[in-house]
């Protein structure tokens, strides 16, 4: 995992901080949630996982401390299971989607249907194959924190987000410019 | 002519900027080439089998005077003193450094061009009528309704990595001349009772490997309401479009798999939400965005003049012509020389298919400076690249043609062929193409030169030939009558026959007759097939009626009897193609 993450708020600026929350893959699965011993208490579950294991007493009491997320794989369908979503908004501070690889464009739109259609006012993290040149499109359709690959460079990618002054369709963080505002 | 305001022009300068900077990390090493190859790609930038090779974008096909001298400064300075203009309104630089590609963009944003999603898996370059806003059968311009869309998808965050290209076409007239139903989407412009204007979409449409015709999935889309509308449809394929098998991956499969009537229930439920009126209607094209772009597409200063027909004219002209001109001019006029909505105008195309001396949609930059030149006197300095590889000057007197004649016959551009059987549409196929399986260009090269005989090819009346050097169809064999393939087998290159495509309004997709053939073989192949129409046809039948009428049977007992004759042993080898 990336020590830092970008946080972009929708209305504030790109900065480097701190990155608190463990993205677990769901496997190792008789032993539940990974033991958190390297001091990260948070824990980005997979959606899947959770819909068979939120009942469990161990997993609502980490959750009702604020200990668990959840992420979405590019191929969740995300409205097949709104109801256990909406049922989550009350419980995840933030939740994750997930690219495979950096050209697969899924969780672009799973980030624009979670603000779009189920209104997540909390941070929409992007996780996995997250390269430079993704962000701005990750912050257009609902991103507001990114984990980049590793090997990225960190120094490089706060600048991505100021390339364009324009853009010519609405999006979660932006109208498009007309004469009339411009 | 669609001007840029300063929201275009600050958009695309910028976007050259971040491609420099991409460029940059490349050449510097902190961007793998993995990584860089969408982004080049999303900027028209391809690596082919020589050198890198750069599509710019010419939307829904329409140029100035000012860009075409551009692009031809752009073939001397950075390529080889020419360009190739393709099926899908964009033309293509076939020897550019990777190096000074951020420099060809910059010189390109200043007359208001890019190659911003001419390739890569997105919303690709728009296409639509050459002869928009001008053509006599139009009942709609579509060019506003194509720059908004052109707006609203260039960088589109949400659809930046889709399964595959999206190609959109947009119609207005009352004959296809966008092959509509080959696209990814296909939107037909109409007006409703109440005279608004509102939509017809046609989704799931393509050639490659899969051809299939697009399907009808919704009707009159008010004009203001198509982003969300397809927002909702470009979003039910970003999702659930296949991305395990590259071949499968075009909307057409997801389409065909789900059905039209599923997918378009799909489609609908996406956009229930979409455009939910409280919620979103900020989405909607507003009416002061039409007036802003519309107002570019206004009508050029025509004169007040009196329509002449053909036989009019070239009885006028007869005075000036000798023997030999009146003939060829009398051709042109039949052939190039298309209606117009004004009295007294026409419009007229110049064909970029001379027989056998250069490659079809290719222009020298002299040919280039040279049309400019002839838009800027006889056009109102524009011009148009239509779908099948020629350029058009849409808006000539009839009385200058004569004079426009003489002006683009110096530099080869008058060929009387448009919409017969040399005009042909072909891909660079493999001399430059690195997916080809097989040349297309030498192809196109031999039938041409086979034939040669003009009042031969006007005898024969409107046939069209498509070729394609592999099975991704970019030269759209698919739609043509006859369409021929290149096909690789153990290594060596053959070509597949396809009769009975057509585009335009009753579009259909051709059928392979047999087995495929030897390069040196089609032209015998194409002397068969046309003296089985020439035999078998009634009075002025066209081609693709006779084919329609009589089936493939008889087309094909006469292409393989005489290539059987020469090449027993070859066949024999050929018949699993």
């Amino acid at each position: 995992m990336n020590k830092q993450i970008i946080s972009f708020p929708k209305d504030g600026k790109p900065t480097l901080i701190a990155n608190e929350w463990q993205v677990w893959d769901g496997e190792r699965d008789e032993g539940g949630i990974p033991d958190l011993e390297h001091g990260f208490h948070k824990v980005l579950v997979p959606f899947h996982w959770w819909i068979t294991h939120h009942k469990n007493t161990d997993v609502i009491n980490r959750a009702s401390k604020g200990e668990i997320g959840v992420w979405f794989a590019a191929d969740d369908d995300i409205l097949k299971h709104a109801d256990i979503i909406e049922a989550g908004k009350a419980l995840w501070p933030v939740v994750g989607a997930h690219f495979p690889i950096f050209r697969d464009g899924r969780s672009f739109s799973t980030a624009a249907l979670l603000r779009d259609r189920f209104d997540w006012q909390g941070e929409v993290r992007a996780i996995g194959d997250v390269l430079i040149d993704q962000l701005l499109q990750g912050a257009r359709v609902g991103f507001d924190a990114f984990e980049l690959r590793p090997d990225q460079k960190l120094d490089v990618a706060p600048k991505q987000f100021d390339l364009f002054s324009v853009v010519t369709q609405n999006s979660w963080r932006d109208q498009r410019a007309t004469i009339a505002t411009a | 002519m669609y001007k840029y305001d300063h929201i275009d022009q600050t958009l695309v300068d910028q976007r050259v900027a971040q491609f420099r900077d991409q460029v940059e990390r490349r050449l510097n090493g902190t961007l793998a080439e993995e990584e860089f190859r969408p982004l080049r790609l999303q900027n028209g930038l391809y690596h082919q089998r020589h050198a890198y090779m750069l599509r710019v974008a010419i939307p829904y096909g329409l140029l100035s005077a000012k860009q075409l001298r551009t692009l031809a400064f752009i073939a001397d300075k950075y390529d080889r003193g020419y360009g190739h203009f393709t099926t899908r309104q964009n033309i293509q630089y076939n020897w550019v450094e990777l190096e000074q590609t951020p420099d060809i963009l910059a010189e390109l944003a200043k007359v208001e061009m890019h190659a911003i999603q001419t390739s890569g898996n997105c919303i690709r370059n728009i296409t639509s009528d050459a002869f928009a806003g001008v053509a006599g059968d139009e009942y709609i311009d579509p060019r506003p309704i194509c720059e908004l869309l052109r707006q609203w998808s260039t960088l589109h965050p949400e659809f930046a990595h889709l399964p595959r290209k999206f190609k959109f076409a947009i119609n207005g007239a009352k004959e296809d001349r966008t092959v509509l139903l080959c696209h990814d989407v296909g939107i037909e412009l109409k007006k409703n009772p109440e005279g608004e204007l509102t939509a017809d979409i046609y989704a799931g449409g393509g050639m490659g490997r899969t051809p299939i015709l697009g399907s009808l999935i919704k009707q009159d889309v008010p004009w203001q309401v198509l982003p969300s509308y397809l927002t909702a449809l470009l979003r039910v394929y970003n999702r659930f479009g296949r991305r395990d098998n590259l071949y499968k991956a075009r909307i057409k499969i997801l389409v065909k798999a789900l059905g039209p009537e599923e997918f378009a229930r799909q489609v609908e439920g996406e956009w229930a939400q979409l455009h939910n009126a409280s919620k979103n209607s900020k989405d909607n094209f507003t009416q002061a965005e039409w007036d802003r772009v519309a107002k570019h597409f206004t009508k050029p200063s025509y004169k007040s003049l009196t329509a002449v027909d053909n036989e009019q004219l070239a009885a006028r002209f007869t005075a000036d012509l000798d023997a030999n001109e009146k003939i060829a001019f009398t051709r042109w006029l039949e052939r190039n020389v298309k209606p117009h909505q004004v009295p007294g105008y026409a419009s007229v195309i110049l064909s970029l298919k001379p027989h056998g001396t250069a490659a079809p949609g290719d222009a020298t930059s002299a040919q280039m400076n040279a049309i400019a030149d002839l838009s800027d006197q006889f056009s109102f300095g524009e011009l148009r690249v239509t779908h099948e590889q020629n350029l058009v000057l849409a808006d000539v007197e009839q009385a200058e043609l004569l004079n426009l004649w003489r002006a683009a016959k110096q530099q080869n551009l008058v060929l009387p062929n448009i919409g017969l059987l040399t005009d042909i549409i072909a891909c660079p196929g493999g001399d430059f193409c690195s997916l080809a399986n097989a040349k297309s260009l030498p192809i196109a090269k031999a039938i041409q030169e086979r034939f040669d005989d003009l009042d031969y090819l006007h005898d024969l009346g409107g046939i069209t030939l498509n070729i394609s050097g592999c099975i991704n169809s970019c030269g759209h064999h698919h739609v043509g009558n006859i369409g021929v393939l290149g096909v690789d087998k153990d290594g060596e290159e053959w070509y597949q026959i396809t009769l009975g495509g057509e585009q335009g309004n009753d579009a259909s997709i051709g059928k392979v007759i047999g087995p495929s053939f030897y390069a040196n073989e089609i032209p015998d192949v194409m002397t068969s097939l046309i003296n089985t129409y020439i035999e078998q046809r009634t009075g002025d039948e066209p081609f693709i009626d006779t084919y329609r009428r009589l089936g493939v049977t008889p087309f094909k007992e006469a292409a393989y009897k005489n290539a059987l004759n020469k090449n027993d042993a070859k066949h024999s080898k050929g018949a699993t193609a």
